[in-house]
């Protein structure tokens, strides 16, 4: 198949940035949406011209590198999955696709479609994390988690930190991605010991990091590979709630 | 900024109340007019002359300009975080327009509540403008001001098309208020994103429909 990419150029952080179109032939419909990528940087290299910056990993939708706008959506035109599950085939022969790097004031352009999420870092260090005993592993068994709590937990521990929240909001609120790890450890009883420290220092540096309100306009649910629900937002404004007025 | 957020919620939460108590009031004007005009103009004394009603309507006075500051300043700070906009950006597929406009919506209402004050709030509270006249039972004729403002065709068709910036300002308000303000039951959400819509469409529907009404009474 025969696809016009548009594709954002941008040298560096300093440098501004431009659409440039690229007319590829040669794609087939089974290949992944990074292999067609992967396919022009070639034929790039081959003219002698700079290849298309872009960041993956895994490429089977788990490691959350990966991700790109793709024809005006995060991850591209389908709900709920990464760039990498992205296949030609949901295009036509002869589509033009328009590719741009998240929009964010907190995630800098680093190069082309590649930018700097360490943002999101800097929120995890706060917090996500548990204090425990190093040494032997404790007994699987010994602390009850009541099944529905440890399906809340899992759902949220499902977030793998894509950005696609904060590039598909309107204000670059990274709300979703917080209140997913907030409540993955907050609902365990493993976290309760950091809990409202927990919330006040990852929302503050949610905050202090320049990301936007939320507003709930949903898109982040729709746009969210792991279809981490728009729910978490208000579970943490209560554990916000509850942390301001409890919390040390 | 958590803060303001709650407190748009919470100011947003009263408001919606405050409609309910007035579009149930503006309910009498649908009344036949000899029973209409003494029944709320009564009513309109009664409210003026009540102190709890004067608390109220500051609080009131206090929301909306709180409600609208603090929305404002929320709204600079969310397109600092996202200067650069998207060369294209499909945001239909994943969420609803009013959802994504609450400022516009919300200015549009602020200008007709400017508007509505200056029509009926300056006149009967303030004495500017044009003298109120009294009834035969010695009330303010607060039904003659609505009833000659609304022979003005420009003034119904005002009041009657801002009901729906308010109708989707309100939908998506009141569905957002209580997850701002942490209340995460999932079906509990889900009945309150009906009861908004519900509530978005008699307030939509009944501020909208009364002028003209009264147009052709």
């Amino acid at each position: 198949m025969k696809i016009t990419f548009k594709i954002w150029r941008q040298n560096s952080p300093k440098h501004k940035g431009a659409i440039k179109n690229y007319e590829v032939e040669g794609l087939t419909e089974d290949m992944s949406f990074l292999e067609a990528l992967d396919h022009l940087n070639e034929l790039l290299v081959l003219k002698n011209e700079k290849v298309i910056a872009f960041e993956y990993d895994c490429r089977e939708g788990i490691c959350g590198q990966c991700g790109v706008f793709i024809n005006g959506r995060a991850h591209g035109p389908h709900d709920n999955i990464t760039t990498c599950q992205l296949h030609m085939r949901s295009f036509n022969d002869g589509d033009t696709i328009v590719v741009e790097p998240w929009r964010a004031t907190s995630f800098p352009i680093i190069k082309d479609l590649v930018v700097d999420r360490s943002a999101f870092d800097r929120i995890i260090e706060q917090g996500a994390y548990i204090s425990s005993k190093t040494g032997t592993a404790p007994e699987a068994n010994a602390i009850p988690v009541p099944k529905a709590i440890s399906d809340r937990a899992m759902d949220a521990a499902a977030c793998i930190g894509c950005g696609a929240c904060v590039a598909t909001c309107k204000n670059a609120s990274a709300a979703l991605f917080t209140s997913a790890k907030i409540n993955h450890l907050n609902s365990l009883p493993q976290g309760k010991a950091e809990e409202h420290k927990r919330v006040a220092e990852m929302t503050y540096q949610m905050e202090a990091e320049g990301f936007g309100n939320c507003t709930f306009t949903g898109a982040c649910e729709v746009e969210c590979p792991e279809s981490i629900s728009i729910i978490n937002i208000a579970e943490m404004n209560a554990r916000r709630i509850k942390s301001n007025l409890l919390g040390s | 900024m958590f803060f303001k957020k709650s407190i748009i919620a919470l100011t947003g939460l009263f408001l919606c109340v405050f409609l309910v108590v007035h579009l149930s009031a503006n309910c009498i004007l649908l009344l036949p007019e000899d029973i209409a005009r003494d029944a709320y103009n009564s009513y309109s004394t009664t409210l003026r002359e009540s102190s709890f009603i004067k608390i109220i309507a500051y609080i009131l006075y206090v929301s909306i300009i709180v409600h609208a500051l603090y929305a404002l300043l929320i709204t600079l700070k969310n397109r600092k975080a996202k200067p650069q906009k998207y060369v294209l950006n499909h945001s239909k597929e994943n969420s609803a327009w009013a959802s994504k406009n609450m400022g516009i919506l919300g200015t549009l209402i602020l200008i007709f509540i400017i508007i509505h004050l200056a029509n009926f709030w300056a006149r009967i509270k303030l004495g500017l403008g044009e003298e109120v006249g009294m009834d035969a039972f010695g009330h303010k004729d607060v039904y003659e001001v609505t009833y000659s403002l609304f022979q003005n065709i420009y003034f119904v068709l005002f009041y009657t098309l801002i009901s729906i910036p308010l109708a989707l300002h309100l939908h998506h308000g009141l569905k957002s208020a209580f997850k701002t303000l942490g209340f995460y039951h999932k079906k509990g959400l889900q009945i309150i994103a009906k009861i908004a819509l519900i509530y978005a469409v008699i307030m939509g529907v009944g501020f909208g429909i009364i002028p003209i009404i009264v147009y052709l009474k």
